[in-house]
């Protein structure tokens, strides 16, 4: 996932800054919703891959689900 | 594995909402395959490790470790259309089918009517609706929340 901001206008004020920068600085609090098509070349299941490295990092150990798919409604 | 065992499933489930510009975490992979495929499938999954969890005529879950596999079977007329009319798509994981939008909103609608406290899947709903909202078939759409008496909860969802 692509977390930084592509207008670095304090890359040459401030160089080290901007080594830090991306940090979850655009979407933080604020809805996001980066644009994934064929246009803009960002592809939606390498944006999972990269979220997905991150999840394992900060839950290394995911439950695992051990109720099966309940229900009887089943129609389509 | 799949085509090995000469079937072409299609994603369904949390990675094809991903796979449909809504990402977000998950780590199950589900798939809809052809109901005449489960035996060997399922065979071919506890070769390979997978534990079964649960199966009936319409699906089966399976882990391995930490892995989750869901299948769903395509035995109705309409399962077999979606599976039938899923895009191919090179993604980092390799060549994969993916189901429709307007069919992967009726999947996730089927696994909340049968199970209420799947909240994730209207939260999918909500977020697919919003992001494709131009280009979905809306008669499509109409006509899987009629199938499970909830034209009221497309409205709501829709608002």
């Amino acid at each position: 996932m692509n977390f930084s901001d592509n207008t670095d206008t304090s890359a040459e004020a401030a160089p080290t800054r901007a080594v830090s920068i991306p940090v979850l600085a655009r979407e933080a609090g604020v809805p996001f919703q980066p644009m994934l098509d064929s246009a803009s070349g960002v592809d939606p299941i390498a944006e999972w891959l990269s979220l997905m490295e991150v999840v394992q990092m900060l839950c290394p150990v995911w439950p695992v689900r051990d109720t099966p798919m309940q229900g009887k409604n089943w129609r389509i | 594995m799949f085509a090995r065992n000469g079937t072409q499933p299609a994603l369904i489930g949390g990675l094809a909402v991903v796979a449909h510009q809504v990402v977000r975490a998950t780590q199950d992979v589900d798939f809809l395959l052809e109901a005449e495929a489960a035996d060997q499938v399922h065979g071919a999954l506890l070769n390979l490790g997978y534990q079964c969890l649960y199966r009936s005529e319409d699906a089966a879950n399976y882990v391995r470790a930490a892995e989750g596999l869901d299948l769903l079977y395509a035995h109705r007329p309409l399962a077999r259309r979606l599976l039938a009319q899923a895009s191919e798509r090179d993604t980092p994981m390799g060549r994969m089918r993916i189901i429709s939008v307007e069919g992967l909103i009726g999947f996730k609608l089927q696994g909340y009517v049968n199970d209420a406290t799947r909240t994730r899947d209207l939260d999918d709903i909500r977020a697919l609706l919003k992001i494709h909202r131009t280009s979905l078939n809306m008669d499509e759409l109409r006509e899987y929340f009629a199938l499970f008496n909830q034209p009221e909860l497309l409205h709501e969802l829709l608002g």
